[in-house]
């Protein structure tokens, strides 16, 4: 399948007093068209700000210092900010994390979703109520027609973050991101989210970047699978190479984490380093349990072990920078 | 249930509040339509100078021409007149609603003048940040370090003293504290995830500043605005009453102006104004902190 959002050598650094944050760091990946990407890893290991340099959302003190953001064969860094405000909501839309957060309090929900229909084209006021209607409907809220009058506060959490989506829908994007759209959300209605997203994919052909910490979120939904850490990515591949053949001690590490019917939980020791003085050679080093000496010295490169399925790790080849 | 519907039953329970809105309402229409029952408070009577209002009496001296001297007699007040008349024998009652007229227009257009720019520059400050932040709250400091009253003294001084322009310095002059409000109020808006939100549905700065920042603010501007008004009609009163007021219109602040020269022998002249100076202000103070409390989640 064609590629749809080709992110290459992206890095995004933060220049803060203490010294440089790298975010992200040296990252490359392909969506393809229809695919579900999941993005997973700690916090601070750079998923968001990869998600908001796609979008070039990114504030100071941070910048995107390299690297190409090909949507559809053009270059994203590359637009002026009237162009970019354009591909924002009309080509790539965002799903924020805390839909309690997301939706601004003094409006009705309903105006908001008119005005991401507004944001991009010129239609009138009837269609668009209408077409914000049709919008809540597809993305399963009850009783649309009398909740579009309905003020954010007046929902639940799962139900405000049925109506971001819709709001990211306004425009039939080509590209969802979603940031750990369902981490403020409980159990039960994160699987419904969940199925949603799945739909959209399905019924759409859209292509979404998902982003989670939640593995168990993954094994579920996911296409394929970009493992990072401390801003870059250790392991790629599809779902199952991942889940059932990881390679990298970190994604092992992760998988081993989760809950499971044998076996108990074994966490990762250690914890992510601090992004401004990161150890030398592999990021991971300081926590893997396979770390050689070569992992001290030399930052390994991310190789491709076979068909589609990367790996950063010199266990796998011996591969460097 | 409607939120201006929500925001009204909560300042219902507010008794000062009603009060000061009442007594704002009823400012309201002496301003509108009291002009049309009374008669022009520029009219001059020398014959009924200095009358009392209405249940006073004072003892004057008059030339008689009949006696050829001085007589001593009681003044009563009269109906024609019930609140007096000053020196020149002008109704003070028809002074007082003219001078109603003027303190409503000063307190509306400058607080709406020094709302608009205040929360310009406040906005724009706080979402552009950097280099744009830093010169216009140094701006806005320099502007605070500035005495008010000789500021304005000093433009009526050197500019004449219209009313027009005593709204128009006033209002330029008191923005500070509502651009500071608003900067400060936006700082956190903007961190807020709907702002990214918007963002990243492609909303331009122009939607975000007018749809969800300042539509956000809105509740604080408007305690802050039914605070300026006292302010900024004091301030005329007190650029009248040192003489600097528009001599074209009977303002309190002229009323008062030129009653305290006769205070020991007509003391309503200035004290009439005096009250309803204190009035309008505390009406004002008191609805402030009655929308205050109402617009604030905390003090439910």
């Amino acid at each position: 399948m064609e590629s749809i959002l080709s992110v290459e050598n992206l890095k995004t650094y933060f220049f803060t007093k203490k010294g440089t944050v790298k975010a992200v760091d040296d990252i490359s990946f392909d969506l393809r068209k229809g695919e579900l990407l999941c993005i997973v890893g700690e916090s601070g290991s750079g998923k968001t700000v990869t998600a908001l340099s796609i979008l070039r959302l990114i504030e100071s003190p941070g910048k995107i210092i390299d690297g190409r953001i090909i949507l559809n064969g053009r270059d994203l860094p590359g637009l002026s900010p009237g162009q970019m405000q354009d591909v924002r909501g009309n080509k790539i839309a965002m799903v924020f994390q805390d839909p309690h957060s997301s939706l601004n309090p003094i409006f009705t929900i309903g105006y908001q979703v008119d005005e991401a229909i507004t944001a991009h084209k010129s239609v009138n006021e009837n269609e668009t109520t209408s077409k914000s209607i049709e919008l809540l409907e597809l993305v399963g809220i009850p009783m649309a027609k009398e909740r579009y009058h309905d003020y954010s506060h007046q929902f639940s959490g799962g139900m405000k973050q049925r109506v971001v989506i819709a709001m990211a829908l306004a425009c039939h994007p080509e590209v969802l991101i979603a940031d750990e759209p369902t981490t403020a959300l409980d159990l039960t209605v994160q699987a419904q989210i969940l199925d949603l997203f799945l739909e959209l994919r399905n019924k759409f052909f859209m292509s979404i970047i998902y982003i989670t910490h939640d593995l168990a979120v993954v094994s579920e939904i996911a296409d394929s699978i970009v493992v990072m850490y401390a801003g870059r990515i250790v392991e790629k591949g599809s779902r199952e190479d991942i889940m059932s053949n990881p390679l990298h001690p970190y994604t092992k590490g992760l998988i081993r984490c989760l809950p499971s019917d044998h076996g108990e939980i074994v966490p990762i020791p250690g914890t992510i380093p601090n992004l401004i003085n990161l150890p030398q050679g592999c990021v991971f080093h300081p926590r893997c349990i396979h770390s050689m000496e070569i992992c001290r010295k030399k930052r390994p490169s991310l190789n491709m072990v076979k068909e589609a399925h990367y790996v950063s790790c010199f266990l796998y080849g011996d591969n460097h920078e | 249930m409607n939120i201006t519907t929500y925001y009204w039953e909560r300042i219902k329970g507010h008794r000062l509040a009603m009060s000061g809105l009442a007594f704002i309402i009823f400012l309201i229409l002496l301003a509108a339509i009291g002009p049309f029952f009374t008669v022009s408070p520029t009219v001059v009577n020398f014959d009924e100078k200095n009358l009392p209002p209405i249940g006073f009496s004072v003892e004057q001296s008059k030339f008689s021409s009949e006696a050829g001297s001085l007589i001593t007699t009681h003044v009563r007040g009269k109906w024609e007149h019930p609140l007096g008349t000053d020196g020149m024998g002008r109704d003070l009652l028809s002074q007082l609603i003219s001078g109603t007229r003027v303190s409503l227009l000063v307190g509306l257009f400058a607080t709406g003048l020094a709302i608009i720019i205040g929360a310009m520059v406040g906005v724009t400050s706080a979402y552009f940040g950097g280099i744009i932040d830093n010169i216009l709250m140094r701006f806005t400091d320099i502007m605070m370090t500035f005495p008010f009253l000789l500021l304005l003294i000093l433009i009526v001084y050197m500019f004449g003293s219209s009313l027009t322009l005593i709204i128009l310095s006033i209002g330029l002059t008191g923005w500070t504290g509502t651009a500071r409000l608003v900067r400060s109020e936006t700082l956190s808006l903007r961190t807020r995830e709907f702002i990214m939100a918007s963002k990243a549905l492609g909303a331009s700065d122009f939607r975000i500043v007018f749809h969800h920042l300042l539509p956000n603010t809105i509740s604080s501007i408007i305690v802050l605005a039914t605070l300026t008004i006292p302010g900024a009609i004091l301030a005329e009163a007190a650029l009248s009453f040192i003489g600097l007021g528009d001599p074209q219109v009977a303002s309190w602040g002229n009323i008062l102006n030129a009653g305290q020269n006769d205070i020991q022998t007509a003391w309503w002249i200035a004290v009439e104004p005096g009250i309803m100076l204190f009035l309008t202000i505390i009406s004002f103070n008191f609805l402030g902190e009655g929308l205050r409390d109402a617009f604030d989640p905390k003090s439910e």
